[in-house]
Formats: structure tokens, sequence, C-alpha cells
């Protein structure tokens, strides 16, 4: 998960490991990165299987992490979420473009984050 | 940490962790959002403008907007909201930044505050001046403008680069190049195991020269531990000057050119004032400087001490003898002089001190680099990592005993030297791990000093009078308990210092003083204790005008008054029930007395001082210890028994015999400085028979016993005269140890009886040594009788003199 | 399955069969003065040898003094004083300190000398009232283990909410 809010990574981790997402699709292993640079840093050392990335973060932004999630090869078809606030809806349309799956509009419901990984993962992908 | 309901080790779920980082969290964004919007102000009152400073208010805006969406904090939510769509409006150029709008912003960061803390129930909601404020907001909306057009196009840029960059960020482009500024691309490989220093290396180097618009990974030239980064900069200075002032290994810098091979703007167009400059100026007074910390003023303090003490005769001297400073031309034979030294003017020590401009890069660079490289600690934790270094501490004794013990046996001969070694190492490093862990405690001044930037700004407002605030020694730490309880006691300083104090603006002028009054706030570390100043040039304090509202409020009787010392009359402002107001301002509603203040820093252990002279100012000084936990004592025995005075209480330590003593009306006083003091025995205060060691210790444990008193001789005795407010009593000990500064544990519910114990603390080698609270003996002394309570009116309104200055010997384990 | 359990179940002594039906409770017995008393030992958290102890002016007539046990302060009470058995305060090499939790402070109970830990199954243990004169509220029970001790069970919450 890439976030650069604490709290929302705290938030989101919490949906995810919690005993009805394990239900919907098995155990998961959250790994958080603060900023675009965190998450080059960590993608190329395991193998994930569900990128979760804010847009508006500083420096390298969410789309530029998309794009450059896409051009590598491991993670080329993995299922990737953006969450992101209605104000820029022009760059979610651009994620979307550059290779996003999925969008989950904040504020969000555990529900909806949920439904929308589990969607995700089970499609079989990554 | 893996349910949401209930279970975790402390039966805290996942869900109440993340609570409590929304709270950390948006404290800490608000507080950011603070110190931006002080920024802007700043600027735009210059007539410039600062697009970054802009976008970090919206970025924080819109984190707030999220996180409250997600934690269900509905007020805060629409608040951001509205304030998300008039900051867009603001970045990207539809609204022009004025006054009107930077004082909704203002009240903005008021509101979050409050909406803060009635989340957290300190508060209640304030729900009309948010609904005021949106109001508001909403009619600043209709006023737009439209946006921007279209030069980007016209540039050799990759629409592959173009697509990646948010909407923000194509407005910036858009903006850099209609305003004129080239645009360059440089291309940089980093390790990503270096990659945030080298980061901030480059953006270092960068921004004086320009505006960093995007980084974008390129996806080439890189392998799993590096990356290439395509950096887009819009600056004004042409291609030479911005590749010498990045120039580096894996750096290639280059122009990006329009597509009609137009010229390169940056030759042809003269450049109106660059936006960051602003910014940059290190020496503005309205901003606060990060200066180097200020120690000449208290050195000088110090040497002057040192020089005096080789003048003073002492017959008795306690051990360890330099720790009690003599005051200024106080020393006789066989008294220990008071502890403290007031109105003594402290040299250097000016408001201005520090016009130091060397502050190294740029202010927000500063904090965003302590923004990472900071961590969030429960401060319980800290106090359980203390509880483990006296447990250490004990280990540490016991380790000194065997060592001792090897040394005196012979056929041990071999390990003793070695042993010992390793003693005194494990002595050093405890005591290094005390302070840094006393260390992880202290959080700088400078949040303090934020909130009180953003109230100077707000009242000098309210009365149309100019203030400037002056800050400097920001960075100075103290422990961050007592940081929370200075704000209110600082702010009604500030308030006073406003409200009476400064002249209005033709006052001043009239006077001769500049228009624009200013207030210094200056702290800075003196020994074990930090010391705030607050200072004006206003009208300062009227002695007549004090002594008048003292009289006619009965504090003070006309003869008494005729012989005080204008210090004296200075600090009848502390008196309870003195206020130089009748009417009640509507600053000054919740009934502001310097009383309140004075309380209130002496419960954080400190003391508050004032000097003030007609016409030119008054400066009020606070003295603190650095950490609640720690305080200076003086250790003293009675009846074989250590006990622990606090030194913030005691006035003065004299050589006591038995022919000081005259009875005045069944009570035993004695005269002292002139006025007439009453005493009692500490022993017969505590029933303290005898002569026992007041420690129990188990026959099995070897502990060395107190030192005895050879029967038959008189033992000499010593009266500390220790006061509160302005009631004073001395107590009678039997031998003063000396000085110290220790960690106070408080005593358990089940010694809520023992009436006259602060607290206690270990002595080292298990001993215990209790604390005395001088207040409740005191109280308790005087109220005791009739006569008590003449004695203590006779007193009349002497001021404590602070005992602050004195320095501590350094933690003794 | 049911083979094993029958065998399991022959091996055991009645007491012990008698122990798993009842309630099973564990207790510290301890010596004051000539009496043997007794508290759960759930709520003891350390058994310590004494530690030098400072007195406390002006505390209650039953209270020590405070004793610093890795760090932290703790309050010792003398239970003798308390029940009122002596006036006078001894010590051996046989005392011990109890530290409980009484009410969210670690309190150290004084005690002669440390017994042992009792299982006490409900049969083993009777209400006060058999003793016949009134009992004092902190004096919950008499304990019998098998062996012929008697125990003064006590309760300690009577003892510390004031």
């Amino acid at each position: 998960m890439v976030e650069d809010s604490a709290s929302t990574r705290s938030f989101v981790r919490a949906i995810l490991e919690d005993p009805a997402s394990a239900a919907a699709m098995g155990a998961l292993e959250v790994t958080e990165a603060q900023s675009g640079f965190d998450a080059m840093r960590l993608l190329p050392r395991a193998r994930y299987d569900l990128i979760i990335t804010d847009i508006n973060m500083p420096d390298v932004n969410g789309l530029e992490l998309i794009h450059f999630i896409r051009k590598s090869e491991h993670y080329r078809t993995t299922p990737l979420v953006i969450i992101s606030t209605q104000a820029t809806e022009r760059d979610v349309e651009r994620g979307k473009q550059l290779g996003a799956d999925a969008y989950v509009p904040k504020p969000f419901s555990p529900e909806a984050m949920r439904e929308t990984c589990a969607r995700l993962l089970g499609s079989g992908n990554g | 940490m893996a349910e949401n309901t209930g279970g975790g080790g402390r039966g805290e779920s996942a869900g109440d962790k993340a609570r409590e980082e929304f709270f950390s969290e948006a404290q800490e964004i608000v507080d950011g959002l603070s110190r931006d919007l002080l920024a802007l102000d700043d600027v735009c009152r210059r007539g410039g403008s600062d697009a970054e400073l802009v976008n970090d208010v919206f970025r924080a805006v819109h984190t707030l907007k999220g996180l409250s969406g997600l934690f269900g904090a509905a007020m805060m939510s629409g608040l951001s909201h509205e304030l998300e769509n008039l900051l867009d409006d603001l970045r990207l150029g539809r609204i022009e930044l004025t006054a009107q709008v930077l004082d909704l912003l203002f009240q903005s960061v008021e509101l979050y505050g409050r909406i803060l803390a009635a989340a957290k129930g300190d508060a209640p909601e304030p729900a009309p001046e948010v609904k005021a404020l949106l109001a508001a907001l909403g009619q600043v909306a209709q006023q737009k403008g439209g946006g921007g057009g279209s030069v980007v196009a016209q540039y050799e840029l990759d629409p592959g680069l173009l697509g990646v960059l948010t909407e923000y960020e194509e407005h910036r482009l858009r903006t850099n190049l209609q305003a004129g500024l080239s645009l360059y691309r440089m291309r940089v490989q980093f390790q990503l195991a270096t990659i945030d220093s080298a980061l901030d290396d480059l953006k270092s180097k960068t921004r004086p020269h320009g505006e960093i618009i995007t980084f974008l990974p390129t996806g080439e030239g890189g392998d799993s531990e590096s990356v290439e980064l395509e950096i887009l900069v819009a600056s004004r200075e042409n291609l030479g000057v911005l590749k010498g002032a990045v120039a580096g290994p894996n750096i290639s810098v280059e122009e990006v050119r329009r597509r009609d091979g137009g010229p390169n703007p940056a030759a042809s167009i003269p450049p109106p004032p660059f936006e960051d400059a602003a910014r940059r100026d290190a020496s503005d007074p309205y901003s606060v400087s990060i200066s180097p910390p200020t120690t000449s003023g208290g050195d000088a303090l110090l040497d002057e001490i040192n020089a005096a003490s080789g003048g003073a005769s002492r017959t008795s001297a306690p051990p360890p003898a330099p720790s009690f400073p003599p005051g200024p031309g106080a020393a006789q034979p066989g008294t220990f002089p008071p502890m403290g030294l007031p109105g003594m003017p402290l040299p250097g020590m000016g408001a201005n001190a520090n016009a130091n401009a060397n502050v190294s890069g740029n202010q927000r660079e500063l904090t965003l680099r302590s923004v990472t490289q900071t961590v969030r600690v429960d401060i319980r934790k800290l106090d359980h990592l203390m509880n483990i270094v006296g447990e250490l501490a004990i280990v540490r004794g016991v380790v000194a005993r065997l060592s001792e013990r090897v040394r005196l046996d012979p056929d041990l001969k071999e390990i003793a030297p070695d042993l010992h070694r390793l003693h005194r190492s494990f002595d050093r490093h405890l005591a290094q791990m005390q302070n840094g862990i006393l260390e992880v405690r202290m959080v700088p001044l400078g949040q303090v000093f934020d909130k009180l930037a953003r109230i100077v700004r707000q009242i000098s407002r309210e009365h149309d009078k100019q203030v400037n605030l002056v800050i400097t020694g920001a960075e100075t730490e103290i422990d961050k308990l007592i940081v929370e309880e200075l704000s209110d006691p600082l702010m009604h300083m500030i308030r006073n210092a406003i409200d009476h104090g400064i002249e209005d603006k033709d006052e001043r002028m009239r006077v001769g003083k500049p228009p624009v009054g200013t207030i210094a706030l200056n702290a800075f570390q003196k020994g074990n204790h930090v010391v705030l100043e607050i200072e004006d040039d206003g009208k300062g304090m009227d002695p007549a005008v004090i002594i008048a509202a003292a009289i006619r409020k009965g504090l003070v009787s006309e003869s008494e008054a005729r012989e005080m010392s204008h210090k004296e009359i200075l600090t009848l402002v502390f008196q309870p029930g003195f206020t130089t107001r009748d009417d009640v301002t509507s600053l000054s509603g919740r009934g502001v007395g310097m009383d309140i203040v004075k309380t209130n820093i002496s419960k954080l252990g400190g003391v508050v001082d004032i000097t003030s002279d007609i016409g030119i100012g008054t400066k009020m000084t606070i003295t603190l210890p650095i950490t609640l936990a720690i305080i200076s004592v003086l250790m003293l025995e009675v009846a074989g028994r250590t006990f622990c005075m606090p030194l913030a209480s005691v006035e003065e330590a004299i050589v006591f015999d038995d022919a000081m003593i005259k009875t005045f009306e069944g009570r035993e006083v004695m005269t002292q400085r002139g006025a007439t003091l009453p005493i009692v025995r500490l022993a017969k205060l505590f029933h303290l028979e005898g002569w026992r060691p007041g420690v129990w210790i188990n026959e099995a444990a070897a502990t060395p016993k107190p030192p005895e008193v050879r029967p038959g001789r008189k033992a000499k005795s010593y009266c500390i005269v220790a006061s509160v407010a302005d009631r004073r009593v001395g107590f009678i000990v039997d031998r003063l140890v000396g000085q110290q500064d220790i960690v106070i544990k408080a005593l358990g519910r089940s010694l809520k009886k023992a009436r006259g114990l602060a607290g206690a603390t270990e002595l080292g080698d298990q001993r215990v040594g209790l604390v005395l609270d001088a207040a409740a003996l005191i109280n308790e002394v005087l109220a005791s009788s009739p006569e008590g309570r003449i004695a203590g009116a006779l007193e009349g309104p002497r001021s404590p003199k602070p005992a602050s200055d004195v320095r501590g010997d350094g933690g003794m384990l | 399955m049911k083979a094993l359990v029958s065998r399991r179940g022959e091996g055991r002594s009645a007491l012990q069969r008698a122990d798993e039906l009842g309630k099973r409770a564990e207790y510290l017995a301890f010596m004051l003065g000539t009496e043997a008393y007794a508290i759960q030992i759930g709520n003891i958290v350390e058994i310590l040898k004494p530690l030098p102890i400072t007195e406390v002016p002006r505390a209650d007539p039953e209270v020590v003094g405070v004793m610093s046990v890795r760090g932290r302060l703790v309050t010792v009470v003398d239970l003798k004083r308390r029940f009122r058995l002596t006036r006078s305060f001894t010590m051996d090499k046989k005392s011990r300190i109890l530290l409980v939790d009484a009410a969210g402070e670690l309190i150290g109970l004084l005690v002669d000398e440390v017994l042992q830990v009792y299982r006490l199954a409900e049969s083993e243990v009777e209400p006060p009232q058999v003793l016949g004169t009134e009992q004092p509220p902190h004096v919950v029970g008499i304990g019998r283990p098998a062996g012929g001790a008697v125990l003064l069970l006590l309760d300690l919450a009577p003892l510390f909410l004031e």
C-alpha cells in the first residue's frame, strides 16, 4: 500500500487484516510504503499480489508510480487500486488509462475496500 | 493487531490504534498548516506570492479531508471539503489570495484545533462558528475567475510524460511557462538505498534556481538497486547555471526546447521578483528563526557567580561547597546567602540577542526533514524505560559493593582491577542512558511559540495595535509535559503585554518609539533549567499605580508600601486578587490574573520574575526545570533520616543556634532579615524521637548504617527558610547534606494520610529519601495557630526570591 | 479413545478426582505470629526478602515504610499490626514481603514466614462463622487442607478499599 498518510495506512491495514477480509480472500499480509520512492524500493524485493496507491503524493506522484509499475516485468498485470478523493477526477481517469484496475474513492467504507480487493484478487491475476 | 474487534495484547484493537494515530496525525497536520499560513501571510504582506506554500496548504487540507472522512469526523470533513475547494481554486489561479481570504484560512486553523479538541472530548463542538465560516467560504467561491491557456503544447515534451502529470503539476508547469521561465529536464540515477538523502540534497541544490515540477521514474537505466528519474525544472537561469548548481555523477541536464525553435525565454525577459525570495529571508522578524542556541547570556551570568564566590568567607561550609553561590554582597560568616539572584540584570540576554543570519537552507526544508525523521512515542513508554534504568542503578550499586569486596580480598587480587573498570564503565553508560531517555521526552519550545505567533497576530488586529513578535531560541528543548502546560500562561502574559503594555500607534509615535511595538520571546537553557523571557517595549509598569491598587484592595498598608523596593512593588501583581483593570476586556474575559499565571508556573516547578521600567518596557522571566520528573532538592538530615526539600521553595539556609529562638505568643520564632520568622523543628513536627536509622534493614543484607552522633555533644543545627507565595517558615534540621537533582516519584494512595510529603526518591543503595511538600508544611505550621497567622501577616508582601539559579550537581543515581 | 480415558481415571486418588469435580483455588499460606493465614495466589505479584524500608512519618501505624522495588515505590504494611495482633514491629531472617496489587497500587505485606501453596477444593473451605466469634470482613473462610493445617483465608479488598 502506497500512501503518505500514516493513519490512512493504519486504517487500510486494519481493514485488510481483519477476519472478514481473511474470509473473503484469504489471510493478507500488508506492506506499507509511505512514498513513491519507498514503493519503488519495496516492489522488487517480494512478489506482491495487489497494489493500493494514492495519487496525490509529493515527489513521485501516484500516476508516475503506476506508469513505472506497469512498465516493469513483474507487475505488468498485478491488480492495482487507486485511492484518492473525488476532487481530481481527471487524475483518476489518467490513472485508469495508465493501467489501474479500480478506484475506491475516499472516504471509503471497509466493505467497499474489501469488496474491491476481493474482486481483483479473485480474478486469478497476480 | 489483526483483530478489528477487541483483542490485542493490551486490549487495544487495530481500530483504536488507528483512531489514536488519526488524532495524532491530524494535530500534526494542523500545526504544520498554522506554520505555513504564517509564512504565507508574511509573503503576501510584502506583495509576493508563493505557489509552493499554497500547494502545501492545499495538500494538508486535502489530507485532512480524507482522514476525517475515513474516521467519521463529520464536522472536520465538511470544513475540509469547502476549504479544499477554495484552496484548489487558489492554487490553480482561479481566485486571488487576498487578506480577506487569508483571514478565513487562519480562522479555519483555529476551528480545526477546536474541532479536534471536541472530538477528543475536551471541549464543546464549535458548531455555530463552523457554520459561519462555511458561509464565508462559500461567498468567496463565487468570485472565481478562469483558468490558464495551453502554452505547454508548444514545448517538446513527451506526451507520455505529460500524461503522468497530475492536474496540479500541469498547472504549475503552465504557470511557469506563461511567466516566461525556461524548462529543463534532468536525468539522474539514484541508488534506491540512499535515494531519500540524495534527493534532499538535489532538491536543496535546485530550489534556489527554480521550481521542481515533478519526478518521473523513467524505467530505464536502472536495476533492482537503482533507478533513474527524470526531473522537470522550471527556471529563469540559463542552462549553464543550472548545470553548475547540480553538477554530479549520474546527472545530466538539458533544456526542453520549444517546438518552433523560438528563443530561450530566460535570456530575453527581465525577471520579476522571484517568488521564493521572501521565504528565504533569514532575518525576517516575523518568522520563527532557526538560530543556534544562545548560551552566551547564561554563561556570562555563571562566570559572574564563579568570580564572586571567591570573595565569600564561610565558617561552616557543608559539602560540596561550591554549589552554594553567594548573592552580591550578602556573604556573612556563617550565613548561607540566598539561593536566587533576583533583580540582577542578566547580561547579554537582550531580546534581540540573536540576529544570527546564517540560517542554512530553507526553513521548510528543515521542517520537512524533521518530519521524516521523527517518531511519535507514548510518554508512558518512556516512564517505563526510566524505571528500568532505575533497576539498573540498583544493580550498579551491588556491583560497586562486590567490586569493593573483591578489592579487599587478597585471593581475588587479580580480578579486582578489571571488575573495578567494568563497574566504572557500567556507571558511565548508565548515566548516558538516563540522560538519553530524558532527552527523548524533550520537545522544542518552538511548538508553543508557533501558537503564540498566531495569537499575537489575532490580538494585534483586534486592538489595532501593530505588534512584531521576535522569537529566538525556539529550538530550546523542554519536557513535553511542561510544554503542554506552558501555552496558557504564556498566552496570558502576551495578552497582557499587548493589552496593557504596548501603546497604540499614536501614543508610541508621540513618545518617540517606532509605531510598531515589539514583543521578544527568548528561550535558552541554563544548567538544568530553561529560561523563557517575554519582553515588550511598551509603557512599562508604573509602581505608583500598582501601589494604589494594592492599597485599595487591602493587600498592603500605606506604611508598608513606603518601605517596599521597586522590585517588591512589581511582584505585587502576582498577589491573588490583584488586577489594575476593573473592567473585563474581551481578551481578559476569563479573569486573567497574574497570580493564576504564577500558580500554573509553580505547578510546573518554575518561578516567574518581573522587571519593568516606566516608558521603556516590561520583561518577564520564567525559569523552569527541564523535566517534571527531575527536581533540584536540598538534602537534609533530621534525627538520622534523610529528607529532601525542593530548592524551588528554599529561600535560605542559615546556621542555627538555640539562642536565636524567641517566643512570640507561645510559638517559637526568630528574627531573620529584619522580620519575624516562625520556626518549627522538623523532628518535632514529624514525631521523630531520638536517633534511629529510620530505615529497617534485614540483617541478611550488608548495607552500611547511617553515621552516628556522639551522645552528649551538642550538635549544630540549621534553619531552612522555606517560602511559598508570601508565607515563610523556618524548619530546623540537624544537618545539610548538599544539593542534588533527583527523580521524584509519587507516593501511593496508601500514604495519603502522611501530610507534608510530596513524594520520594531513590537515594542509591536502595534507600529512599522522602521529599517534603514545602507548601503543605508551611500552611500547616502557619494555620495551626492564630499567632502563626499573625506572624505570616507581619511578613508583608515579600516576594519570594526565585531559587532557580542554583545549578544542580548532576544526578547521583 | 475411550479406553485411554478410563485408564487415566483409575490412576488418580479420590482426592484428586474430587479436586477436578469441585472448584480448585490456590492459596499461599504464611505465618503471622502463631496463626497461619492464606491468600489467593492470583493476588500475589511477587514474594520478596525485605529490602531496606524507609519509615514514613505520619503514616498509619500499620505502615512500616516505603521500599524501592526495581525503581517503583512500594508501601510496606505490617499485617500483624493491621490485624492488631501486636503493637510493635519486628522482623527477622524469615520475614518476607508479599507484593500484592491492591486497588491499582502495589503494596507490600510483611509476614513472618512464608509456608507453602495449598490447593484447596471447595470441600476444604469452611465459612468463617464456624469460628464462632464475629470475624472481621477480611477473613472469608477457614481452609483445612489435608495434613491438618488450619488456614485463615483472607480477602484483601476490604483491607485496602479506604
